[in-house]
């Protein structure tokens, strides 16, 4: 059986196969080798994986992200946490930060955050004189800020694969996404101060005035979505619902940007990228079915509690673990391949699931932008021409500090569990 | 096969790929409508619209399946090829090629599975709790969705067979915002 679930599934990931694949290879090698079963249990499980209501707010959130991020929402944003932090130094460097906080309450698309505040920022803080390094590594580091803050996807994904509330994840990722926020805006400034950089400029109130009213229907987005969830008047999939209605009615009345056909482009894109990543929710539901049926998790859960590992080891070990998965592998995929293994040796020594599902997605946001193969890299190299060895060089820092804050999110686990329990009343 | 009938299968490929993509567009755009109108429903009207959970469950799964085809056609799906773009040329082809047999070895196993199912559901008259939809149609979708993936491929096989530029190396998915 280990070469079914391990070895197969680990050459052929290593070799380039699509993830769905991999997963469907080995499993089916386990059915017909190993366990006999008729193979209509793939139907079945890949049919069931998928057949859950909280999952539609996948394509929901995307698709309310999508309609956002194709007009001016993004410059409006902007222009609204520029004029309110201007005085302060290194204001254009505290926007993007702030922005892409915003942004993330919005869309939770960590590339698309990339590349919208980028086009925007980059421009921007080469004319104020930031050093190019510094911009381009804050640039690429701040969009993984957007799947910490909900609406997350890949917290909807954990929830579904570990079994846990969606709203209890959201609500534990409130305070990890502004911490980190505030430590990289604490950065900026500091920065700016020591290599006297990015001059603040006077408050105005007028041009405040002007842009709050040009940004606040952005804003929108995220109070209807957070409010709704957590004011008890719709789930998350209909807060995701409300959010895509909402999205298409800025966009198309008050903005006046986008048209029918923009909306039928945006559903289309969305649907495609659903696709993407549900195929291998729905592969992933059979593998971990086999390896439920196969105790493979209670075992390995077992095997943790005989070593008599202490939690704040055993967590270091997977932050080790899920950093140099998160390098190369998508956070969906590393959700899917590695929730359902962990998720038995983290309840064994005690740790929250809510928790520990803050950690995961810090850790795997992490690596969507540590060098050297993080996409949202990639991305800003394409999207925003830069040369990636500057990129490489400005990204370390931002690097050391999300490893902080990683380190903070995971041994004060008050941090995640305090805004669920301030919004949940306890556990 | 003659020239001019691959790439008249190309040409309706893509153009079957693109119906499926406006399809599952404007049937993701119902969901959202009809999820909205549930809501507005329940807080105006006081009551739900009966077994739209259902329905858009059910339209989510024939996105996924559905559109899965159209991304095998289009070479997006995930992977994890940072390793395996280091590999030399030939190396990477063999490889490439050795996953086309696979995919199509493969999808094609589980909608030959899936047609047994789904005829099995057709056959019992199986209709959702709430909705009442014949289940042979959520499930059908999984069926049409693997045969169409393994059909998929094989078109891509037959187009890098005759040299087609492209036809067997996997895109680069580096697409912004493509990625969460």
């Amino acid at each position: 059986m280990t070469f079914a679930l391990v070895i197969v599934p680990l050459s052929l990931l290593l070799l380039g196969f699509p993830i769905f694949l991999v997963l469907l290879t080995s499993v089916t090698v386990a059915l017909v080798f190993y366990m006999h079963v008729p193979l209509a249990v793939l139907h079945q499980n890949l049919f069931g994986s998928v057949n859950a209501y909280a999952l539609l707010a996948v394509p929901f959130f995307i698709f309310a992200g999508e309609l956002m991020s194709r007009g001016s929402v993004a410059q409006r944003i902007v222009d609204l946490v520029r004029t309110s932090v201007g005085p302060i130094r290194g204001s254009l460097g505290v926007t993007t930060v702030g922005t892409s906080a915003i942004f993330g309450a919005i869309s939770g698309i960590s590339a698309a955050a990339v590349a919208t505040i980028g086009k925007v920022m980059l421009p921007a803080m080469r004319k104020e004189g930031y050093p190019e390094a510094f911009a381009a590594g804050l640039i690429t580091a701040v969009g993984a800020i957007d799947i910490i803050i909900p609406p997350s996807i890949p917290m909807i994904v954990y929830g579904a694969t570990a079994e846990v509330s969606v709203p209890r994840l959201y609500a534990a990722g409130i305070v990890p996404g502004l911490l980190i926020a505030l430590i990289l805006a604490i950065y900026v400034m500091w920065c700016a101060n020591l290599r006297g950089f990015g001059k603040g400029h006077h408050f105005e109130l007028k041009a405040f005035l002007i842009a709050a009213g040009r940004g606040i229907w952005a804003l929108g987005a995220p109070v209807i979505i957070l409010g709704g969830i957590y004011g008890g008047i719709f789930s998350p999939t209909e807060a995701a619902a409300v959010a895509c209605v909402y999205a298409a009615l800025v966009t198309r009345f008050v903005f006046r940007e986008l048209g029918w056909r923009d909306f039928v482009e945006a559903a289309c894109s969305t649907a495609i990228f659903t696709s993407q990543i549900l195929i291998i929710v729905s592969c992933a539901g059979v593998f971990a079915w086999l390896l439920t049926v196969n105790q493979i998790p209670a075992a390995m859960a077992g095997w943790i509690e005989a070593l008599h590992v202490s939690w704040w080891m055993l967590l270091l070990i997977i932050n080790v673990l899920l950093l140099a998965v998160g390098c190369f592998l998508d956070p969906l995929s590393a959700i899917l391949l590695l929730t359902p293994l962990l998720i038995p040796m983290v309840k064994a020594v005690g740790v929250d699931p809510v928790h520990f599902g803050i950690i995961m997605t810090v850790n795997l946001a992490i690596g969507l932008f540590h060098p050297p193969f993080g996409i949202n890299i990639f991305v800003a190299q394409s999207v925003l021409g830069l040369e990636l060895g500057v990129i490489y060089r400005g990204i370390i820092p931002f690097v050391i500090l999300y490893l902080i804050a990683l380190a903070l999110i995971t041994y004060v686990p008050d941090i995640s569990l305090y805004g669920m329990s301030l919004l949940f009343g306890g556990g | 096969m003659k020239e001019k009938s691959i790439i008249g299968l190309e040409r309706a490929f893509e153009w079957l790929m693109r119906l499926i993509e406006v399809i599952i567009g404007y049937a993701l755009m119902f969901a959202v409508g009809l999820n909205f109108a549930n809501v507005v429903d329940r807080y105006v009207i006081g009551h739900s619209i009966l077994g739209a959970d259902e329905v858009e469950v059910f339209i989510m799964l024939g996105m996924t399946f559905l559109g899965a085809a159209v991304v095998a056609w289009r070479k997006k799906h995930l992977r994890m090829d940072v390793l395996a773009k280091l590999f030399p040329m030939p190396v990477q082809i063999f490889l490439r090629a050795a996953e086309m047999v696979l995919f199509a070895s493969l999808t094609g196993v589980v909608a030959v599975e899936s047609w047994s199912y789904t005829l099995q559901m057709f056959r019992l008259g199986v209709t959702s709790n709430t909705a009442g939809l014949a289940m042979w149609i959520p499930h059908g979708t999984v069926m049409v969705g693997f045969s169409l993936m393994a059909l998929a491929v094989i078109v891509r096989g037959l187009l890098s067979l005759r040299g087609k530029k492209g036809a067997d190396l996997p895109e680069n998915d580096h697409d912004m915002g493509l990625k969460p």
